[in-house]
């Protein structure tokens, strides 16, 4: 065990990475209380093997294998249980849009309330939801992704890729049903400006029917 | 390049993971193909559309002081 004065200051350092390692509980276990019991029980753990912590390495990488480890053999149970992405095939929003004459940058993603691309991550199956969360979300390298989940960077390209496919076709069934884009491809309302401004993803930018 | 070379790129040209050479090539192709342009332009954003809503989570103040006295 190390001396207190060790621990307080892994701790503290640990702590720094709190939101990383809560949002991603939060979005892997959809619930706020589990993701809390989940962070509590990781940075336990942590605490408990810091010595096998490398000075000078990715300590946000390290605790957040440990939480997402403890997630799959606790939370979640057996590894087996995720469901692979259904083939969405090369259905993408971009592809689909542009044949249908719609501008989908600024006219559509601008326009999808935060809340709603959130829920389309939640959708993502967990080992895809996961690569996202720690690419997209967190900013991990591919490498670092890869040593977290442990799997070869090859996975971690594959998984992203399908994943964001899957994003696109959640978020343009989203767009068609909430009448952003009907589904004959016209936009309802008036353009946006594409800038720093208009690029706050909120509930307001959902125009009302 | 082809386009069928830069679609091939594109993820790691967003997430920053080319080469410095690879990703010049892959920005030379950009500059002259509107269509790979408005394609990446899209993928950047989803990129970033993705970043901001999900870091709109962060743990709450009472939880993080919990968790400073269970760990010192
Ligand atoms: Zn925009
Ligand atoms: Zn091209």
């Amino acid at each position: 065990m190390a001396e207190p004065a060790a621990q307080t200051a892994f701790a503290e350092e640990a702590l720094t990475h709190l939101d990383t390692l809560y949002r991603g509980a939060l979005r892997l276990t959809h619930d706020p209380d589990a993701a809390q019991d989940l962070v509590q029980e990781a940075y336990l753990r942590a605490l408990r093997y810091q010595h096998s912590y490398q000075q000078g390495t990715n300590m946000k990488a390290w605790l957040f294998a440990i939480m997402r480890n403890l997630f799959w053999d606790r939370f979640k149970g057996s590894r087996k249980e995720d469901v692979s992405l259904d083939d969405v095939g090369e259905f993408v929003l971009y592809d689909k849009l542009r044949d249908e004459g719609a501008r989908p940058e600024a006219d559509v993603l601008d326009k999808i309330a935060a809340s709603e691309v959130v829920s389309a991550v939640d959708k993502l199956p967990p080992l895809h939801r996961e690569v996202v969360l720690l690419v997209d979300v967190e900013g991990f390298s591919y490498k670092d992704a890869a040593q977290t989940l442990a799997v070869p960077i090859g996975t971690v390209m594959s998984r992203l890729h399908r994943a964001r496919q899957q994003l696109q076709k959640s978020l343009f069934d989203y767009a068609v049903e909430s009448g952003i884009v009907r589904p004959d491809g016209m936009n309802e309302g008036p353009p946006r400006n594409h800038g720093e401004a208009s690029d706050f993803v909120g509930p307001r930018q959902v125009p009302q029917q | 390049m082809r386009c069928e070379e830069c679609s091939d790129k594109l993820d790691r040209f967003v997430d920053r993971e080319l080469t410095n050479t690879e990703a010049l090539e892959v920005q030379l192709h950009l500059e002259g193909c509107p269509d790979c342009m408005e394609h990446y332009d899209f993928q950047e954003h989803l990129k970033r559309v993705v970043k901001r809503s999900c870091d709109c989570d962060v743990a709450p103040t009472a939880f993080r002081e919990k968790l400073r006295q269970i760990l010192s």
